[in-house]
């Protein structure tokens, strides 16, 4: 039997036996992947992977009460015998009216979502590609102790059904390439760095492009960057942060607008609807319907139809994400589980030319560790990147700490570049906040 | 399963070993949040994991199928690692391993119903609830999960596991004039459902409630460089970000570990010994065999200041012409085994912790922490304070709370100039994410690291 037929049969099979067996209500997902994955090391090939894999998930919403089981098996009996126990299970907990289905009203009723590119890439090929990438540097510096190339690719499809007639379908492929290069350091320090792309089709890392890939060359110059770091005096700089790692920030206030952040109260930004969260050079788009990149897509988990979302406008916080359940409990509109492709739109330049502009400042490259208390805002990452003197990037700094608290960030953002990389479904460009708390000597 | 067969397809091309990693687990969870329990899940999850390994490279296929041709079809694809035209190693006669039972389960979790699991979540509750008139919000997650694993290699070797996993893990919302502040508390053990009981659920109420309250007191410290007293426990998280990792073989054997040339070397002051071990009978890091048949042991990895061991799986082992040290783990059988830790402590020191503060002028005393992080090869490693105090003329003085520490793996080991006498492992559910997740534990004596640089305000 074909993937797609597996899903639907599957799907239906699940929902058929759960409300035969008494569920009321019941949502079902099947998920088919199908993964590759190989590695080289130096000039050998180290790894290579391969599997596919099924999983079966299933939602009750029975007597008012809410519970889920979930399941590798395919097999007819073992799905029913866990569904068995799982409905057991559920009738022994408190009711809980907020556990809904979607409304018929928001949830998704159109053509199968697909960005899948139709054709097979041989291994041959993919191992191609991994050596010609780590050719690029092997030999070439001195100093360098190994390069590792990886490549990953999948394909999977998505069933999605409830007992109201919910019934949507999705298929993507999705391949990546890495490279990473480690070097001898001051010592015996051993920096290294990475670089990446992906994309939905395999063109996306340079599969049938016939050129070499340059990523073991580009993450090596990082690598040699990086060596000989050292902390700086203790003080209040400009921080400009790379785009690959901008979105870290982003991670706490998109936690803080989520629904069960907010219905436990356990949010900086609970209350604070309407209001401004951030400096006006701030606007935050969710943007799921870029076909091409990920983070697209039609519906999510819920079965919710996802729409464009302006999250943040110039500053001001405009939407909450909230499943049905958290919406129910606190008594608002659902609008989306979770944010799918986000954007922000209207900066100019790149991490470089933003820390052209800076006088005295440092250049966020990594994050090493670190936190947010999600319900006050406050946080304190680890960092590494280069110190920036009058417009010019002059030295690597490391163990040094970037703290403060959320709201009072946001506010210090200064601009934003228009360099987001594509391969995230979190499409933030390199930002530059003004003021910013390090501590390092 | 045909297990001499599958080995034998997986050698055909010529590969070094092979094994076989077979795997049935049940998940259990259950929910309270707003005062009820009301959500519940149940998962199964099994398959096989089928490894080839030519010298250090790896070929690995898994299938959930147990169609004798899916499982076929699994064992030639890993086998594609090796590009020889036939087998030069035949799997040897299987002999079955005797190990101990480091976690003998007294009631099995898969006949403890939800309705014998509910009344402790709903315990926790009130007792939160009823210590402190400030909590707004309970939420706590009880899950147990029980995996059954059966092992194969081609050197012969056979073992059987059952693992049992339990853990519970609550949050706390307080609010006071206005302002929220939470914190959580959690126990896990590797044991069956004789893990609830009355005192493990008053010690993270306790827990729960003197954290959360403890943070409306606390601010985040001036940032910097200083000395800081890390307090038993816990605080063995910085052993495994700042040195357990590059211990870890498959960095050292690829050289990328700021640890690869010191085998044998001074890398801490005399009298500093740090273990992994898998021997911790319910510990949440032990185990009674790893997961390529290798058994469980307590590894030396630094005996009295020298580097005596790194972590190794099979592939590492061999590359050092060592014995593994049943450090190979994985996530399940998806993954490949990799080295892991266990549970990652060092041992008694001779100072007292009172001592070890009393010789801090100006620091910070720290002891809960959420989550850090490593960069191997350079060396640098952080850990998020969730709470701790100023240390001002050998005296802790004011509550500090979320702040991240960073320092330098080797520079760190060689700044400690006090190890405590109070060793004390820490029971909560850590869990390392090193390309896979695996449930590992910490400890440690209370220790003084001359200077680290603390993040916060100016």
């Amino acid at each position: 039997m074909n993937g797609k037929k597996w899903l639907e049969q599957t799907c239906r099979y699940a929902l058929e036996s759960s409300l035969r067996k008494g569920a009321g209500q019941v949502r079902v997902t099947a998920v088919r992947d199908v993964s590759n994955g190989l590695t080289v090391l130096n000039d050998s090939l180290e790894k290579i992977q391969s599997a596919v894999e099924s999983s079966l998930m299933i939602g009750f919403f029975t007597e008012g009460r809410y519970g889920s089981c979930s399941t590798n098996s395919t097999d007819p009996a073992q799905i029913d015998k866990l569904i068995d126990q799982a409905l057991a299970s559920v009738r022994l907990l408190a009711t809980d009216p907020c556990r809904t289905l979607v409304p018929a009203s928001i949830r998704y009723n159109g053509p199968p979502s697909q960005m899948a590119h139709k054709g097979e890439i041989s291994t041959g090929e993919k191992k191609s590609l991994l050596f010609e990438c780590a050719a690029g540097v092997l030999g070439k510096e001195l100093s360098l102790i190994s390069v590792t190339a990886d490549y990953s690719d999948y394909r999977r499809r998505v069933q999605l059904m409830d007992s109201t007639g919910l019934d949507c379908t999705s298929e993507e492929t999705w391949y990546s390439l890495s490279a990473e290069c480690a070097v001898k350091g001051e010592g015996d320090t051993r920096p290294s760095d990475w670089e990446y792309s992906a994309g939905f089709l395999p063109s996306a890392v340079g599969l049938g492009s016939g050129i070499p890939s340059d990523y073991a060359l580009r993450a090596l110059h990082r690598a040699l960057a990086k060596r000989n770091p050292g902390k700086i005096r203790s003080g209040r700089y400009h921080a400009v942060v790379e785009n690959r790692v901008a979105s870290t920030l982003l991670g706490p206030v998109i936690q803080a607008v989520s629904g069960s952040s907010l219905q436990q109260q356990n949010s900086f930004l609970l209350g604070k609807l309407e209001q401004t969260v951030a400096s006006p050079v701030l606007t935050l788009i969710d943007d799921p319907h870029r076909k091409g990149y990920p983070g697209y897509r039609l519906f999510d988990p819920e079965g919710m139809a996802t729409l464009r979302r302006t999250v943040i406008e110039q500053g001001k916080l405009n939407t909450y994400f909230l499943n049905t359940y958290y919406a129910n409990k606190l008594k608002m509109q659902p609008t989306i589980s979770s944010p799918s492709l986000l954007t922000m739109p209207g900066g100019k330049g790149n991490a470089l030319s933003l820390a052209g502009s800076v006088k005295n400042g440092i250049f966020v490259t990594g994050f090493n560790g670190g936190n947010c208390n999600t319900a006050t805002g406050d946080f304190s990452y680890g960092i590494e990147g280069f110190r920036v003197e009058n417009g010019q990037i002059t030295k690597p700094v490391n163990e040094m700490v970037m703290t403060g608290n959320m709201l009072d960030l946001w506010k210090k953002l200064v601009t934003t570049g228009d360099d987001a990389l594509k391969t995230t479904a979190w499409q933030i460009p390199s930002l530059l906040f003004d003021n910013i708390e390090f501590a390092g000597l | 399963m045909n297990h001499k067969k599958l080995l034998e397809l997986a050698l055909r091309k010529g590969g070094d070993f092979a094994d076989l990693y077979l795997e049935q687990s049940l998940f259990h969870e259950i929910i309270l949040r707003d005062g009820t329990v009301n959500a519940a899940g149940t998962n199964t999850d099994g398959g096989l994991g089928i490894r080839v390994v030519k010298g250090q490279n790896t070929g690995y296929a898994y299938t959930e199928s147990s169609l004798a041709s899916d499982l076929e079809k699994a064992a030639k694809t890993a086998s594609y690692i090796a590009s020889g035209k036939v087998a030069s190693i035949v799997p040897a006669a299987i002999t079955t391993l005797n190990l101990p039972d480091r976690y003998p389960i007294l009631t099995p979790w898969d006949s403890f119903s939800p309705q014998k699991k509910m009344p402790y979540l709903y315990e926790l509750n009130d007792l939160i609830f009823g210590a402190d008139k400030r909590v707004k919000k309970v939420t706590a997650r009880l899950a147990d999960s029980t995996s059954r694993i059966e092992y194969f290699n081609s050197l012969g070797i056979h073992c059987t596991d059952t693992r049992p996993l339990a853990s519970l893990t609550v949050s706390c919302i307080m609010e006071e004039n206005g302002r929220r502040e939470t914190a959580s508390a959690s126990r896990s053990f590797k044991m069956g459902a004789e893990f609830l009981n009355t005192d493990i659920i008053r010690e993270l109420a306790r827990e729960a409630v003197s954290r959360t309250a403890f943070l409306f007191l606390a601010g985040q410290p001036q940032g910097g460089e200083m000395p800081v007293v890390m307090s038993a426990g816990s605080s063995g998280i910085l052993l495994h970000e700042a040195i357990g990792h590059a211990f870890e073989a498959d960095f050292v054997r690829k050289n990328t570990s700021i640890f690869s040339d010191k085998m044998g070397k001074r890398i801490c002051r005399q009298g500093i010994s740090v273990v992994d071990d898998g021997t911790i009978p319910g510990n949440r890091g032990a185990l009674n065999v790893d997961d390529e048949g290798v058994p469980a042991q307590k590894t030396y990895m630094v005996t009295d200041g020298i580097l005596t061991s790194f972590l190794h799986d099979r592939i590492s082992a061999r590359y050092f012409n060592v014995s593994p040290t049943g450090n190979g783990r994985r996530e399940s059988f998806r993954h490949m085994p990799l080295p892991r830790m266990r549970a990652t402590y060092m041992e008694n020191g001779t100072d007292s912790t009172e001592s070890l503060i009393a010789s801090v002028k100006k620091g910070l005393y720290v002891d809960t922490f959420s989550n850090g992080q490593v960069q191997i090869g350079a060396g640098d490693f952080t850990f998020y304070v969730k709470s701790g105090f100023l240390i001002e003329n050998g005296k802790l003085t004011q509550p500090v709370k979320d702040t991240n520490i960073i320092g330098n793996g080797p520079g760190a080991l060689g700044m400690i100039t006090g190890v405590g006498n109070d060793c004390l492992i820490d029971n909560g559910t850590w869990t390392c994410g090193k390309e896979q997740s695996c449930e590992v534990s910490c400890g440690m004596p209370s220790v003084l690291i001359s200077s680290l640089t603390v993040g916060g305000r100016l």
